[in-house]
C-alpha cells in the first residue's frame, strides 16, 4: 500500500502544519468566542424573557398562593405583604403589585392585571382555602402541591415539521456547513497555490504522483476541519443543553451527526475543486478570483437553505437539495427539520458521491497538468490536456 | 543506469528534446551541458515524471521509470523551492519520509545533513528566515536525504559564490564516488571542465558531444596556441596552413591544425626574441562546444 503512504504522509504534514500556524488557532479561538458569545447572549434574552407576576396580600395564605400561581403559569411570583388593605389597593394603583389578595377570599384587580393573572390568582386563592383547610387537616404543604397539580400530566402538542426550534438548528447546521466548508476550501486553495508558487511542488511530485498529493492534502486539511467543527458542536451542545431551562433549542446527537456527515460530503467535493483551481493559477491574488465560481454556489446554497428558517420546505429547496453540490448545505437543512424523505436523502447522497468522484477524476488530472505550469492562469482545457502520467 | 532513449518532446513550436539519447552509469558525476534553452530541464524532468516526451523512454537499470523507483532519486529543479513556512529539520524530515525512510531514520539524516553543512543550529528555523545561501544548502539536503541511487540536479551552481562552488562540488563528488549516479546540468561549460570527467552537450534538444572532457577535446581537429613573445615580424603565422587569428592579444591566440608540430610553431614565433609566455593546447569544452555546434 505504497499509495496510502504517501498520502498519509502528505496528510499529516497538512494537518500538523496547519495546526500549528497561527491561521488555524485564531480561526478556532474566534469561532469558540462566537458560539460561548452567542450561548450567552441567548441565554441574557431568554432571562428577560422569564415573566414575573408581582402579587401583594394583606393576611392571606402565601405560600399556597405563590405555589398555585407558579405551577399554573411559567412566570416567577414576587409576593408582598401589605399591612392594610388601603395600603395594598395604593400601592396597586401604581402598578405594583399587579394584583391583590386580601384575606383567603378576596381577590382585588387593578390597572395592571392581566387576564391571565387573575384566573391564576382567583384559582390559587379558591386552592388555598383547600390548603388551609387541608393543613389543618395535618397534610403538608408539599402534599397540597401534589394534590393541586402534580396528578396531572402536561403535555406539550408539536407538529415535528413545523417546529421552530428544529428550523432554529437546522439553519445554525447550515450556517456551520457554509463557513467550515467555504474556510477550510480556502485553505486548502491558499495551500496549493503556495506549494505551486513556492515551486516545492516540483520536488514533491518527483516522490509523490499528483493524485495522492490532492488525496492527503483534502484528508489532511479537512480532518483538522472536522475537528473544529466538532469542537464547536460538542461545546455548542453542552452550552444549549445547560441553558435549557431558558427554552433554547436542543441541539441534539442526530443534528450532530447528520451536520458531520454532510461536512465530510461537502468537503471531498468543494476541497477538490479548490484544489483544482488553486492548480490553475500562480499567484494568491488570482486565487480568489478563480474561485469566485465555487464560492457563487456555496454562497446560494447558503441563501436557498436560509429560506427554510421559517419552517417552510419551498420547491426550490426541495429540489436543490437532491443537486450536487447544492445539496450538502441544503439536505442537511431539511433532514433536521425532518423535512425530507428516507428516499429523498438516500438520491442526494448518491449524486453528491457520484459528483464527487467525477471531480476527484476529472479535477485530479487537471490538477496535475496545471500544478506544473507556472506563469499566469492556465486554462482549464490546458491543463487537463498537459497532464502528465506515469 | 540512467538511460535516456531517443527522447523527443515538443511544445508548440518548440522541438525541446529531438531524439537525444545519453547514459548516467552509477558513481558517474555527469555534466549535462548546454546553452539556456537547449533542453536540459526538459530532458530532467522527464525522469521524475514531471514531462512526459512524445516519444522515446527513460529506462533506470533498463527498465522504464516506475514512482516507485522515483523514491530512490533525488531532484534539485531549476526552480528552487520548499515550504516557506516549515521548520527546516521538520522539512528535510518529511522528503525523507516521502521517499521511503522510516521516521526516525528520515529525522537523524535530516539532522546529519544540516550538521554537515553547518547548519546544526539553525533546525528549528523555518526555511523563509535563513538567509539565500542556505537555502540553497536546505534544498540540496532535501535531495540526498534519503541517499539516493540518481542525483539529479538542475543548474546546482547557479547563484553560488567561489566558495559556494567548492562545497557543492565537493558534495557531489563525495556522491558519485558513493556509488551514486550524478548528473547536473550547467550552461557554464568553464566551470564543469574542471568538476567532470565526462560531459554531455545537449544543443537544441539534441546531443552533440558526449564523452571524457579529455578525448572530446583531443579528439578536436584544432589546436589553441597563445604566445606572448617579441617578434619584429607580426605576421609570422600568415605562413602557416589552415591558421585562423583569434585574438591579436597579448597574449596572441591562433587557432591551428590539430596535426602541427608544436616546436616548429614555437620555432617560427619566437624568432630572435624574448618569450614569456607560450601555450599549445587543446580547446577547451566552451571551444569544443562552440565548434559543435558551429558558432
Amino acid at each position: 500500500m505504497t499509495w496510502w503512504r504517501s498520502v498519509h504522509l502528505v496528510a499529516i504534514r497538512e494537518l500538523r502544519e496547519r495546526a500549528a500556524s497561527r491561521a488555524f488557532q485564531v480561526s478556532t479561538a474566534f469561532t469558540l468566542v462566537v458560539v460561548i458569545g452567542g450561548l450567552a447572549a441567548a441565554a441574557t434574552l431568554g432571562g428577560d424573557d422569564e415573566q414575573v407576576f408581582t402579587v401583594g396580600g394583606v393576611a392571606a395564605p402565601r405560600p399556597g398562593i405563590v405555589a398555585a400561581i407558579e405551577l399554573g403559569s411559567e412566570a416567577r411570583v414576587e409576593y408582598t405583604d401589605f399591612a392594610t388593605a388601603a395600603e395594598l389597593r395604593e400601592a396597586m394603583l401604581d402598578g405594583d403589585p399587579a394584583i391583590g389578595v386580601v384575606g383567603s377570599d378576596t381577590v382585588l384587580s387593578g390597572p395592571e392585571t392581566s387576564p391571565e393573572l387573575l384566573a391564576l390568582t382567583t384559582a390559587a386563592v379558591a386552592a388555598a382555602g383547600l390548603d388551609e383547610r387541608a393543613m389543618a387537616l395535618g397534610l403538608s404543604s408539599t402534599d397540597v402541591q401534589e394534590l393541586l397539580g402534580g396528578g396531572v400530566r402536561v403535555e406539550e402538542v408539536t407538529d415535528a415539521s413545523d417546529d421552530e426550534g428544529r428550523s432554529f438548528i437546522a439553519f445554525v447546521g447550515a450556517i456551520l456547513l457554509f463557513v467550515s466548508i467555504l474556510t477550510y476550501g480556502q485553505w486548502i486553495l491558499i495551500g496549493v497555490v503556495e506549494e505551486k508558487s513556492s515551486r516545492v511542488v516540483e520536488v514533491v511530485l518527483g516522490a509523490v504522483p499528483a493524485p495522492h498529493l490532492l488525496a492527503g492534502k483534502v484528508l489532511g486539511i479537512g480532518a483538522l476541519g472536522l475537528a473544529q467543527l466538532l469542537l464547536v458542536l460538542v461545546i455548542g451542545l453542552a452550552g444549549a443543553r445547560s441553558l435549557d431551562r431558558v427554552g433554547l433549542p436542543e441541539l441534539d446527537a442526530a443534528a450532530v451527526a447528520i451536520i458531520t456527515f454532510w461536512f465530510i460530503l461537502g468537503f471531498a467535493f468543494y476541497a477538490t475543486g479548490f484544489a483544482v483551481t488553486g492548480s490553475l493559477v500562480s499567484r494568491q491574488e488570482e486565487a480568489q478570483n478563480a474561485s469566485f465560481p465555487l464560492t457563487m454556489v456555496m454562497t446560494a446554497s447558503y441563501f436557498v437553505a436560509a429560506t427554510a428558517l421559517d419552517g417552510s420546505d419551498n420547491a426550490v429547496l426541495r429540489i436543490l437539495s437532491l443537486v450536487p453540490p447544492f445539496s450538502p448545505i441544503t439536505m442537511p437543512v431539511r433532514q433536521a427539520g425532518g423535512d425530507a424523505a428516507l428516499w429523498e436523502i438516500a438520491i442526494s447522497v448518491i449524486l453528491m458521491v457520484v459528483a464527487t468522484l467525477a471531480l476527484l477524476r476529472i479535477g485530479g488530472r487537471i490538477y496535475s497538468g496545471g500544478l506544473l505550469k507556472t506563469g499566469g492562469k492556465v486554462s482549464l482545457r490546458e491543463a487537463f490536456r498537459s497532464a502528465e502520467t506515469g | 543506469m540512467l538511460r535516456f532513449e531517443s527522447i523527443s518532446k515538443r511544445y508548440g513550436d518548440i522541438q525541446a528534446l529531438d531524439g537525444a539519447s545519453f547514459s548516467v552509469p552509477r558513481g558517474a558525476l555527469l555534466g549535462f551541458l548546454g546553452p539556456n534553452g537547449a533542453g536540459k530541464t526538459t530532458a530532467m524532468r522527464t525522469v521524475f515524471g514531471l514531462v512526459r516526451p512524445d516519444a522515446g523512454s527513460v529506462t533506470w537499470g533498463g527498465a522504464p521509470i516506475t514512482p516507485a523507483m522515483r523514491l530512490d532519486f533525488g531532484y534539485m529543479p531549476e526552480q528552487r523551492g520548499l515550504y516557506p513556512r516549515m521548520r527546516i529539520a521538520k522539512q528535510l524530515a518529511f522528503f525523507g519520509q516521502l521517499h521511503g525512510l522510516a521516521k526516525q531514520e528520515a529525522t537523524r539524516a535530516a539532522h546529519d545533513w544540516l550538521e554537515r553543512f553547518g547548519l546544526s543550529d539553525r533546525t528549528g528555523d523555518r526555511l523563509e528566515d535563513l538567509s539565500h545561501g542556505n537555502q540553497q544548502r536546505v534544498q540540496l539536503a532535501a535531495a540526498l536525504v534519503h541517499q539516493p541511487a540518481l542525483l539529479v540536479l538542475d543548474e546546482p551552481f547557479s547563484g553560488l559564490d567561489p566558495l559556494g562552488v567548492a562545497s557543492m562540488t565537493d558534495v557531489l563528488r563525495d556522491q558519485a564516488s558513493g556509488g551514486t549516479a550524478v548528473v547536473f546540468s550547467s550552461h557554464q561549460l568553464d566551470l564543469v571542465e574542471d568538476i567532470c570527467d565526462s560531459v554531455v552537450v545537449i544543443h537544441r534538444g539534441a546531443i552533440v558531444l558526449d564523452g571524457l572532457v579529455v578525448e572530446l577535446r583531443t579528439a578536436s581537429p584544432h589546436r589553441y596556441v597563445e604566445i606572448d613573445a617579441d617578434n619584429p615580424n607580426r605576421d609570422w603565422y600568415e605562413s602557416i596552413d589552415g591558421v585562423q587569428l583569434v585574438d591579436p592579444g597579448p597574449p596572441l591566440t591562433l587557432r591551428v591544425p590539430a596535426h602541427l608540430d608544436p616546436k616548429m610553431v614555437l620555432a617560427s614565433a619566437v624568432g630572435d626574441g624574448d618569450l614569456r609566455h607560450f601555450a599549445f593546447s587543446p580547446p577547451s569544452l566552451s571551444q569544443v562546444f562552440r565548434e559543435a555546434v558551429g558558432q
